[in-house]
């Protein structure tokens, strides 16, 4: 009889061991703003993040275990951002992170992902110097500032013929970044420009537009983030700069969030914006896979491309541990820079020669997208355009 | 000349505006020694408020607005009854109790109505073309003259009606207000209730020009507090002049010097007065 109770508490202990050890997961970390300013994108990162996990479990995860994230809030503020990475690289030690859409707080975390050996893959940080300091932990899979003014924005002004551009940029990295690799271009072109700077908070911009509705441009390039760019849009149109001068929107996200046609009104039309994500462009079967986990997990088309930012980066993650078939860092990132991998936006593939932004950087192709009665329509590159575009009078 | 116009008429709305919003903060300071942090996080419940009231329950907006204003007036009497009374006597403790809830009520309102910028209905669209020079928004056309309506109304309150009599006593002499019989502890509840509902006032005013969002708050105290102490603690006429003067600072010194500074020169007004002038261009110096 002992000998059947001992026997037994054996077993129940070994499918308990047995149970916990299938438990063992492995542990992503995820860096972006879940509050501050631009919290609306920790909201997108959520999802995102939701939808790879869903996708990679069923799949059985990755070296026979479950993948669990561990998101850490920036608030969108470098030193916040700088501690939220020590903390996943020290307390969690989690073997690789990835996320952000901040670039200055990236530019923190890329500091500290060198100083702990912690590979970092970033998605929506645009600054060229993130991946220009060509630190070998850092990566990024997503758009930077110099690549989309280059082969996006300049072409855009240039091939449409505006005579006249406004730039205005918030007082941020990448602002700042992009402001200036959009000055360089407009020089080269020979296109007139003004700049004017503004501040990330501001609500009230009357006093700038009616600075630049004073300049008569054919178009704004408005390097402003979040909230900011909805009353920027609609006073635009109060003050009667919009639609004769065109609006682009050089991030994106804003113009796309659920609450923008109810806040800007009218004025959203012709409104145009930089994005990576249409409803009817599908580049790769796993685009397609995405939307169509998006609708069954939340019951809506996704909106924020951001979204399918996080998630992409997550794949591109768990597919080099599962190359590397160990989380030890220097074995990840000897699998990421061999990485091939298709996710939403094409196939991914970081660039390996030093000395540029592109030493670790892949880009995803960028589409820029007006409304046109409340429907986006692709219209640039001409390739992948819908419809032609619309200009104000 | 037509831009200068726009710049100043935009300097007096955005004053006017200003001065609503640090009225609240003005009266609560100049009764109660108490200063509200969570002013800003008042002002924007207010605007969610209205806006799920009106969107999202359908209540016509001119309802909305001061059902809103009213439940922002309960939560200050709340506030007062549960968080400031204990505190009476010492300003170091209602300081931080402020301080911590406006942190509470940040998260919250990120929790409860989500990141996204949040704006009810306009009252009114377009713009108005005015005297053929410039063109301005008409929604802040009607903004204006309803703040305009609430400052009068609260200067009636104050200066003319035996509510606005046992305040203006309290604050200058609570003990001997106490003696000939004011009920003091009921006028600070209803005072701390009517300073919240003010900063619910500028809210619901606002929203619909400047949609809400869960950390647009700390702007909204920070401007309250500059022309607090710009037009002197416990004045309303200085709460009144000091928004003037920063709105119309602002905006002359963003279209002339710097846009990308244009908050900066409030904080150097902020400078300015702590050291030449500090109890502010209408407030009383004390010993």
């Amino acid at each position: 009889m002992k000998r059947t109770v001992f026997l037994a508490t054996l077993m129940m202990f070994f499918l308990i061991g047995s149970w916990a050890w299938a438990q063992d997961t492995i542990k992503i970390g995820v860096v972006g703003p879940r509050t501050g300013p631009a919290a609306a994108t920790g909201k997108a990162f959520e999802e995102g993040i939701a939808i790879a996990l869903d996708h990679i479990n069923a799949r059985g995860g990755v070296l026979g275990k479950k993948v669990e994230v561990i998101f850490e809030d920036t608030g969108g503020v470098p030193e916040k951002a700088a501690s939220a990475f020590e903390k996943l690289a020290t307390r969690d030690k989690v073997p690789i992170v990835v996320g952000e859409s901040h670039s200055s707080s990236a530019l923190a975390e890329i500091e500290v992902a060198n100083r702990y050996k912690v590979p970092l893959i970033i998605c929506e940080a645009w600054h060229d110097d993130i991946t220009k300091k060509n630190y070998r932990w850092v990566f990024r899979a997503g758009p930077v500032n110099s690549g989309v003014v280059d082969f996006y924005i300049a072409p855009f002004v240039k091939d449409n013929g505006f005579k006249k551009v406004a730039i205005v940029r918030e007082n941020s990295d990448w602002g700042v970044g992009i402001a200036e690799r959009t000055e360089t271009n407009m020089k080269n072109l020979g296109i007139p420009f003004v700049t004017l700077k503004v501040e990330r908070e501001s609500k009230d911009f009357y006093t700038e537009l009616t600075k630049i509705k004073g300049e008569n441009p054919d178009i704004v390039l408005a390097y402003i983030y979040g909230t900011g760019l909805h009353f920027f849009v609609s006073q635009a149109n109060e003050v009667g700069l919009s639609p004769k001068s065109l609006i682009l929107d050089g991030a994106g996200p804003p113009s796309l969030w659920d609450t923008f046609w109810k806040n800007v009104g009218k004025a959203g039309e012709m409104e145009l914006f930089m994005s990576s994500m249409h409803e009817k462009v599908h580049l790769t079967p796993t685009s397609r896979k995405f939307w169509e986990d998006y609708k069954k997990k939340f019951g809506k088309d996704p909106t924020d491309y951001k979204t399918r930012s996080i998630y992409n980066v997550v794949l591109i993650a768990v597919d080099a541990i599962a190359r590397a078939k160990s989380t030890e860092n220097e074995a990840l990132v000897n699998a990421l820079e061999k990485t091939s991998l298709e996710v939403t936006t094409g196939v991914v593939k970081f660039g390996l020669k030093q000395g540029t932004y592109e030493y670790h950087q892949w880009m995803p192709p960028m589409l820029v997208v007006q409304w046109q009665d409340q429907k986006q329509v692709v219209v640039y590159p001409k390739e992948a355009a819908m419809g032609a575009l619309m200009k104000g009078k | 000349m037509s831009e200068l116009l726009m710049y100043l008429t935009n300097g007096i709305v955005i004053g006017v505006i200003n001065a609503i919003s640090a009225i609240g903060v003005s009266l609560i300071v100049g009764i109660m020694k108490v200063v509200n942090f969570a002013h800003g996080e008042l002002y924007i419940f207010a605007g969610y408020f209205s806006y799920h009231l009106s969107v999202s329950l359908g209540v016509p907006p001119l309802l909305a607005m001061p059902l809103s204003i009213f439940l922002i007036f309960l939560i200050g009497i709340g506030m007062e009854r549960t968080l400031i009374r204990p505190t009476y006597g010492d300003e170091m403790y209602s300081l931080i109790i402020t301080f911590v809830l406006s942190i509470v009520l940040q998260n919250a309102a990120l929790l409860i109505f989500g990141p996204y910028p949040q704006k009810p209905p306009n009252w009114v669209t377009g713009a108005m073309n005015i005297f053929g020079l410039y063109h301005y928004g008409n929604q802040r056309i009607l903004s204006f003259f309803i703040s305009i309506g609430v400052l009068l109304s609260i200067f009636y309150l104050i200066k003319r009606t035996w509510f606005g009599k046992s305040i203006r006593a309290i604050s200058q002499d609570r003990e001997m207000a106490a003696l000939v019989g004011v009920d003091h502890l009921k006028v600070n509840m209803l005072a701390f209730g009517l300073g919240a509902a003010l900063a619910g006032a500028a809210g619901v005013v606002l929203s619909p020009i400047f949609p809400v969002t869960p950390s647009g708050s700390s702007s909204v105290s920070l401007n309250a507090f500059i022309v607090v102490v710009l037009g002197g603690m416990g004045s309303l006429k200085g709460c009144v002049v000091g928004g003037l003067i920063l709105g119309i600072l602002e905006n002359l010194g963003a279209a002339y010097i710097s846009t990308m500074y244009r908050h900066i020169f409030g904080f150097i007004i902020l400078i300015l007065v702590l050291v030449f002038r500090p109890w502010g261009l209408f407030g009383q110096k004390t010993q």
